[in-house]
């Protein structure tokens, strides 16, 4: 059943993406409103989904790499759709769609059966420190958008090339200001999953920092965020280094999360166990 | 013998001809207007001469007395404008109309057919500043005031009965639209104005109608400073002290006359780094260039000038296009009645030498008549023979005449054919 559902679900998010790319390139001004409403019609879809399949197994979804990318998706989108109330960022979720439809999509080229929770993971610290660490990831992913738009934006002004497209894009001024408020959401988050990674890594490894390969990614990550907004508060740093640096540091994020087990094994659970 | 001695012609050169280094060294400055005036008027076949000096086009337009000598005597007379400016080929950049090309072209800039941004309505007032001038230095005559005239009230036409006005985008809306790009909004941004020129006043306004509060002007004379600040509602800044102001300002103006760099990269490096990088958007928007070009290399420093602005302005061409036809055979309208006009010019004097001519024929050979062979002739017959002789010159000439005035709607270009072969077959030039 929730897999099905989870078919719907990219199903949807493809449908959104769609939308959301006719929105922004085929200069359609009808589909602006309708496009976050199909996405968040994926969302819901989503959910029940996510729901359904943690009531049939007792424990949140989230172990498996394909259940993890799911996961991941999903909050993205949560994201994305608390960002549009707020500021109407409608080409954003050009971005995000996509993404969104592609993490799904490629959930189903992974295992399938839901299995039982290995028991070192039974814990009440997995769904907390799984949360909080994705939540952070996934304002970093919104981050990464924003500053992907802001590069093309701030091309086209330099360039004097004036395209309709750019129409489509928010001021400078506002998608810098949003970059540096995911900046400020995602730090703090990603702080904490660190933090109840350790406090777990202590209660159940015996000790809170055993530098971990995964321990030690995360550092450098943590570390090269912090440095971030640090510049951004004191130093000035703003604007294209800024989104540079932004999208930068969600790549290495990113392929950590995708590769970075493979290549240095690691006690941390979950995903490739 | 020379042809029509009433032709008009345009020489010039805009922002589509000239790229704006060759337009800015051309360009006149405000002050220097009168006296090269004085100077275009001193030329042998120029009769009449308004010069036409703006951001996006320097044009000279004269009524001349022979279009060929004219046309080489205008360039001269531009190159001598440029000369200080080291040698340059203006002949690649510039173009001529004569007759009723001409008097279409301009009827297409004051209509703001031909502007930058199609439609703009601060040609109008431009063209009438200068057509202003020209008339206090005393090179406008008969011709040009009607050309003029019949100009302004062109552009009025097409202003209320073609849509292009109301589509129109002016060069400072252009730059609005962009530093809309730039920040998310104005009313806590400052404005720096750099010089008193008139766009760069008609910008600070635009921007002050969309939400600016805070204004510096600063001007190499701070009298000019004062003035426009006043009327701007802005805070006046000694042109020296102006640097020092320049990190506070997050659109900065340039409309000064002077022909040199005002900011250069260096400064606006430094000023950012006090800012702490926040953005800046300057605009070139004078004759002459005020910014360093190497500013836009900087990050988060934004600078147009008024060429790239034009190239803003292509974006909305495609939408006017059929507004644009509309007004165009406004104009093709408008030039025909010109034309009329102006051959009307050359008619009706030809027409009243004409008759001229025959009466003073009739006249005499009826005196020579009267005191000879017909001496017995009584005061009735006399009368008579008076009416038959008027009568039969009327009837001669209401052939010519009809044809002469065009009463016969058929091609344009008989009516001058007809005037000059007139002139010739009758001797009718002297006087």
């Amino acid at each position: 059943m929730d897999i099905l559902l989870l078919k719907l679900t990219a199903v949807v998010y493809l449908f959104a993406t769609g939308s959301f790319l006719t929105y922004v390139f085929l200069l359609k001004d009808s589909v602006s409103k309708l496009s976050p409403w199909i996405l968040f019609c994926g969302f819901a879809v989503h959910t029940l989904a996510l729901t359904i399949r943690f009531f049939q197994t007792g424990f949140a979804g989230i172990v498996e790499f394909r259940e993890a990318l799911s996961f991941f998706a999903w909050l993205m989108v949560a994201g994305y759709l608390l960002v549009q109330l707020k500021y109407r960022l409608t080409v954003l979720g050009s971005i995000i769609a996509p993404l969104a439809f592609l993490m799904t999509l490629a959930a189903f080229a992974f295992g399938a059966d839901p299995g039982e929770l290995p028991p070192g993971l039974q814990s009440f610290w997995l769904p907390v420190h799984v949360t909080l660490a994705f939540l952070g990831n996934a304002a970093f992913a919104l981050a990464f958008g924003v500053s992907l738009i802001y590069l093309l934006q701030e091309h086209h002004l330099k360039h004097k090339k004036m395209t309709s497209l750019m129409k489509r894009f928010p001021s400078l001024e506002s998608l810098d200001r949003l970059n540096y408020v995911l900046l400020v959401w995602g730090f703090p988050l990603m702080t904490l999953g660190i933090l109840s990674g350790s406090l777990w890594a202590g209660t159940h490894w015996g000790n809170y920092w055993s530098w971990d390969p995964r321990q030690i990614s995360s550092g450098i990550a943590w570390l090269f965020y912090g440095a971030l907004l640090h510049g951004r508060i004191t130093a000035g740093l703003r604007g294209r280094k800024a989104a540079l640096l932004t999208m930068f540091g969600f790549c290495v994020v990113l392929s950590y999360f995708l590769l970075g087990d493979q290549v240095f094994p690691s006690r941390h659970g979950g995903t490739f166990e | 013998m020379k042809p029509a001695s009433k032709d008009i012609v345009i020489v010039g050169m805009n922002h589509r001809s000239a790229p704006i280094e060759i337009r800015e060294s051309v360009a006149f400055e405000d002050s220097y207007v009168r006296e090269a005036l004085g100077r275009l008027h001193g030329y042998p076949s120029i009769q009449e001469g308004v010069i036409l000096s703006t951001c996006n086009r320097v044009e000279v337009i004269a009524s001349v007395s022979d279009a060929s000598a004219a046309f080489n005597e205008i360039k001269s007379f531009l190159t001598q404008q440029r000369a200080h400016r080291g040698p340059a080929n203006l002949e690649d950049h510039v173009y001529t109309f004569c007759g009723a090309d001409a008097v279409r072209h301009l009827f297409r800039v004051a209509a703001s057919l031909d502007s930058m941004v199609v439609g703009e309505p601060q040609i109008l007032g431009q063209l009438k500043g200068y057509y202003d001038a020209a008339q206090q230095a005393g090179t406008v005559g008969a011709i040009l005031h009607r050309l003029f005239h019949r100009s302004f009230s062109v552009a009025k036409r097409v202003r209320t009965e073609t849509g292009i006005a109301s589509r129109a985008v002016s060069v400072s809306s252009v730059a609005v639209d962009l530093a809309r790009r730039i920040f998310d909004r104005f009313d806590d941004k400052t404005v720096m104005l750099i010089g008193a020129g008139k766009m760069g006043d008609l910008m600070a306004r635009h921007l002050q109608r969309n939400g600016v509060h805070s204004l510096m002007v600063t001007n190499r004379t701070f009298e000019r400073a004062l003035e426009l600040a006043a009327k701007i509602h802005g805070s006046p800044i000694l042109f020296e002290d102006f640097p020092r102001y320049l990190k506070m300002a997050d659109l900065v103006i340039g409309c000064a006359s002077a022909a040199e760099i005002l900011v250069d990269a260096e400064t606006v490096e430094k000023v950012l780094r006090e800012r702490k990088q926040r953005a800046m958007f300057f605009i070139d928007i004078g004759d002459r260039r005020n910014f360093d070009p190497r500013i836009n290399e900087l990050d988060n420093v934004y600078l147009y000038n008024i060429d790239d602005l034009k190239g803003v302005a292509e974006e909305n061409l495609s939408e006017r296009s059929s507004e644009a036809t509309k007004a165009e055979e406004i104009i093709s309208e408008e030039v025909q009645n010109f034309g009329r006009w102006i051959n009307g010019l050359e008619q009706v004097p030809t027409i009243t030498a004409l008759r001229q001519r025959f009466e003073d024929i009739r006249r005499k050979e009826m005196e020579k008549s009267l005191k000879g062979s017909l001496r017995e002739l009584s005061e009735q017959q006399r009368q008579a023979l008076e009416d038959m002789t008027a009568a039969m010159v009327n009837k001669m000439l209401h052939g010519p005449i009809a044809r002469l005035k065009g009463n016969d709607e058929g091609e344009d270009n008989d009516e001058t054919l007809y005037v000059a072969a007139l002139k010739r077959l009758f001797d009718l030039e002297e006087k």
